[in-house]
C-alpha cells in the first residue's frame, strides 16, 4: 500500500515562494485518504486467510509519524524513502522511487489512494503501474483476489463497470469506500516493533538526477488564488421551500 | 523533563477521539433523555482495549497505566460525552483487585475489566459517613466462610448496569479510636438480600445513582480483596487513581465547552465583528483555557507519579481540584458565549452543566481537598 504523509490539512499551508511547491518541512501526518487503501488491504488479507500488507511511503526528513497509525491498523511492516535529493520531486519522480521500492521484494497487488489530498493530482499511481509493468485499475470501489486475477468494482460518473485484470497490479482505491478501522490498543503497543525500514535513493540504486528537483519533468510556473465562491441563496421557508429547492437542483440538472 | 507524549499516547488520544467523534454528544445526550445507556459506545471502546489499557496484559489487557486510561476518559469526555463509570469501574476497581486481589481473584476479574465487559460499581458513600471513612457504618460479619453484610450506601453510581459492587465495609472497630477498620468486598449485584433504589439527580446523564440496602447479603470470604481490617488503606491506592480520572472528565469536559465557544465565537456576529472579537468575550474564554490546561498539566503529573511508583496523592488532589473548577467555569464561559442558544438543547451546553457541576462535589468534594492540601503542603493543622 502506498502511503502518503502529508502536512496536516487541518493547519494553515505554505506555499515555498521559488518553486511554489507545498512546504514539508513540519511534521507529517497519514494521508486520510489512504486509510481506505490500508484497510481494503486489511481486509483483502483476511479473505485470503494470509499474506501481509507492506507500507511503502517517501517522505522528506525521514518522517515515519504517519506510517505507525497503519502499522498499528495491522500493516505488517512499512519501507520510507527517505532522501533529500528528493526534494522537488514531481508525480512521475514519485512512482519511480516507489517502483524501485516496491521491486525489491515479491507483490501480488499494489494499492493506493486514487489521489492525495494535498497534491491532488491523481496521475501517480498510473504512472507507477506503467513503471512497474503492470496494469492499473483506477477509482475502485469493491476488491476481489480470485486466484491469479483481481475483480475490482469500477466506480464511474455512472455507476460502476466490472473489471477483471490478472495479478499483479494497481489499484487505487476510492475515498469512502470502505469503513476503516481504527488501530486496536494492542495494535497500538505493537507498531512500534514492527519493521520500518528507512532507505535512501542510493539503496534503490536510482540516480540522483533522474529522480527529485533535478528530474522533475512538471514545473509549478504559476499560483492563483482560487477563485472566492459565489455567496448563497438562501430559500426561506414559507411552506415552499422544498419546492424552490428542487426548482433549483433542476436548473443545474442534478435532478 | 518531559512534555512530550509518546506515539504510542498520541495514537490512543487519536483512535479514541476518531471513536468518540462517531457517537459525539447528541448521542451521549439522547441516551441520557431516554433513560438508555451508552453501551454501543462502552462496548466498542472495550473491545478495541481502551478501557482496559491499565489491566496487565496476563490478564488480556493493555499493560500501561493511568496515564493511558485518563487519555481515554479525557477524549472521550472532550467529544462531550463523559463516561462516568469509567472513573469507577477501570480506575478504582480494576485497580484494587490489579493491586491487591489474590491470583484467583485477578483470573476472575481482570479479563472482564480488559474488555470493558465486566462493570463494577464501587460503594464507599453513607448517608451518615459521606467524606468522613472513619464513620462508615455498613458492616460486614464473619460467619463460617462468608460474610453476612449489613447496611445503606447511597449516591452509587452505575448499580443498575454492574454485575458486581466493590463494598467498603466495617469489619471491626479500633478498640482504642472506636475508628473502622474497613474490608474491601466483592458482591454480586444480584446477591440475595440487595436492593437498590434510583436516587434523581439534576445530571443529565446516562449513568444513575442509588441507594444500595444490604439485609444480611452473604458473601463468599473469598471475595474480599486484600487482608481484612486493611481497607482504608488498599481504598486510598484507589483514590488516586480515581481522582486523576475525574480530573481528565473534567478536563475532557472544558475541552468540549471551549472548543464550542470558540467556534461560535468566531462565527456569531451580532454587531459588525465576530462576538470573539470583544475582550468581554474573549479573555474569560482565554483565561478558562490557561486554567484548563494548568489543570491538565497538573493531571498528567499526577498520573505519571503514579505510573511511577511515587507518591501521588498531593498531585492528584491538586488536579482534581484544579480540573473541577476549570470545567464548570469553561462550561459556564460557553454557555455565557452562546447567549440565548448556550440554554438550547441544541447547542449541547447547558446539558451538561449538572456533570460539570457533580466534579466539585463527587468522588471528592472541593473542601476535603483543601483541607488535605492545607494539611500535607502546609502543615497547617486539622479542624476536625
Ligand atoms: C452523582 C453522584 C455520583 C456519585 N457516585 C458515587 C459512587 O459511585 N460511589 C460512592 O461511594 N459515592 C458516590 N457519590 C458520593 C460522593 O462521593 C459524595 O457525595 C461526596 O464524597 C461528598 O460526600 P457527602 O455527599 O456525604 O457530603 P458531606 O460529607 O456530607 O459534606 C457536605 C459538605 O460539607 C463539606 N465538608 C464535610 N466535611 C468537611 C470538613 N471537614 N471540612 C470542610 N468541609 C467539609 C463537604 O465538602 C461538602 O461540601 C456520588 C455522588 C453523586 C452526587
Amino acid at each position: 500500500m502506498c502511503v502518503k504523509q502529508i502536512p496536516d490539512p487541518a493547519a494553515p499551508a505554505a506555499l515555498d515562494p521559488s518553486t511554489r511547491n507545498l512546504v514539508r518541512d513540519g511534521k507529517l501526518i497519514m494521508d486520510e485518504s489512504d486509510l481506505y487503501g490500508v484497510e481494503m488491504g486489511l481486509q483483502l488479507i483476511d479473505a485470503a486467510g494470509g499474506g501481509e500488507v507492506t507500507l511503502v511511503s517517501m517522505a522528506p526528513n525521514g518522517e515515519t509519524n504517519g506510517l505507525r497509525n497503519a502499522l498499528a491498523m495491522g500493516a505488517a511492516k512499512a519501507v520510507l524513502v527517505s532522501d533529500p535529493a528528493l526534494a522537488g520531486s514531481d508525480a512521475l519522480g514519485t512512482a519511480k522511487v516507489l517502483a524501485a521500492a516496491i521491486r525489491r521484494g515479491p507483490f501480488d497487488l499494489v494499492l493506493a489512494a486514487t489521489e492525495s489530498t494535498d497534491g491532488y493530482t491523481g496521475t501517480m499511481p498510473v504512472q507507477l503501474a506503467e513503471l512497474l509493468g503492470v496494469p492499473s485499475v483506477t477509482f475502485a470501489k469493491k476488491v476481489t483476489v480470485d486466484g491469479a486475477s483481481l475483480k475490482v468494482d469500477r466506480q464511474t460518473e455512472a455507476g460502476y463497470d466490472e473489471v477483471a485484470c490478472p495479478l499483479p497490479a494497481v489499484v487505487t482505491v476510492t475515498a469512502g469506500v470502505v469503513e476503516p478501522r481504527f488501530p486496536s490498543f494492542k495494535g497500538i503497543m505493537a507498531a512500534k516493533s514492527k519493521p520500518l525500514e528507512t532507505l535512501s535513493i542510493a539503496d534503490l540504486g536510482l540516480d540522483a538526477a533522474s529522480v527529485g528537483g533535478a528530474g522533475a519533468r512538471e514545473e509549478v510556473v504559476d499560483v492563483q488564488q482560487a477563485e472566492a465562491r459565489q455567496a448563497g441563496q438562501l430559500v426561506t421557508d414559507e411552506g415552499d421551500a422544498h419546492e424552490k429547492v428542487i426548482a433549483f437542483l433542476e436548473d443545474l440538472k442534478l435532478i | 523533563m518531559n512534555f512530550q507524549e509518546s506515539d504510542e499516547q498520541l495514537m490512543l488520544r487519536n483512535a479514541v477521539a476518531t471513536i468518540g467523534q462517531r457517537y459525539g454528544h447528541a448521542y451521549y445526550a439522547e441516551k441520557a433523555r431516554e433513560g438508555e445507556k451508552t453501551n454501543e459506545l462502552w462496548a466498542e471502546l472495550g473491545r478495541a482495549g481502551y478501557l482496559g489499557v491499565n489491566v496487565p496484559e496476563a490478564y488480556g489487557g493493555g499493560g500501561m497505566g493511568i496515564t493511558e486510561l485518563a487519555i481515554v476518559a479525557e477524549e472521550v469526555a472532550a467529544v462531550g460525552a463523559p463516561l462516568l463509570l469509567m472513573v469507577v469501574s477501570p480506575a478504582i476497581c480494576a485497580t484494587l483487585i490489579a493491586h491487591f486481589g489474590s491470583e484467583s481473584q485477578k483470573e476472575r476479574w481482570l479479563p472482564g475489566f480488559a474488555t470493558g465487559e465486566l462493570k463494577m460499581a464501587f460503594a464507599i458513600t453513607e448517608p451518615d459517613a459521606g467524606s468522613n471513612s472513619h464513620h462508615i457504618s455498613t458492616t460486614a460479619t464473619l460467619d463460617g466462610d462468608s460474610y453476612r453484610l449489613g447496611g445503606t450506601k447511597y449516591y452509587i453510581s452505575g448499580v443498575d448496569e454492574a454485575a458486581a459492587i466493590l463494598v467498603v465495609a466495617r469489619t471491626g472497630s479500633d478498640p482504642d479510636t472506636g475508628q473502622a477498620r474497613l474490608s474491601l468486598l466483592v458482591v454480586d449485584r444480584d446477591s440475595p438480600g440487595l436492593t437498590y433504589q434510583h436516587i434523581p439527580v439534576e445530571i443529565r446523564a446516562p449513568e444513575k445513582q442509588f441507594t444500595v440496602f444490604f439485609d444480611g447479603v452473604s458473601v463468599p470470604a473469598g471475595n474480599r480483596i486484600g487482608s481484612e481490617g486493611d481497607g482504608l488503606r488498599q481504598v486510598f491506592f484507589g483514590l488516586n487513581p480515581e481522582r486523576i480520572l475525574s480530573a481528565a472528565l473534567a478536563s475532557g469536559i472544558g475541552r468540549y465547552a471551549l472548543e464550542r465557544a470558540s467556534a461560535y465565537a468566531r462565527e456569531r456576529k451580532v454587531w459588525s465583528t465576530p462576538i470573539g472579537s470583544h475582550q468581554g468575550i474573549s479573555h474569560p474564554l482565554a483565561t478558562a483555557a490557561i486554567e484548563l490546561e494548568c489543570a491538565r498539566l497538573m493531571a498528567q503529573k499526577a498520573a505519571w507519579r503514579y505510573d511511577s511508583g511515587l507518591d501521588a496523592g498531593e498531585a492528584a488532589n491538586m488536579a482534581k481540584y484544579a480540573a473541577g473548577e476549570a470545567a464548570i467555569k469553561a462550561l459556564d464561559q460557553a454557555i455565557q458565549t452562546h447567549g440565548g442558544n448556550g440554554m438550547a438543547i441544541e447547542y449541547g451546553l447547558a446539558d451538561m452543566w449538572g456533570m460539570a457541576r457533580l466534579l466539585r462535589i463527587a468522588p471528592v468534594s472541593r473542601e476535603m481537598i483543601l483541607n488535605f492540601v492545607a494539611q500535607h503542603t502546609l502543615g497547617l493543622p486539622k479542624s476536625y
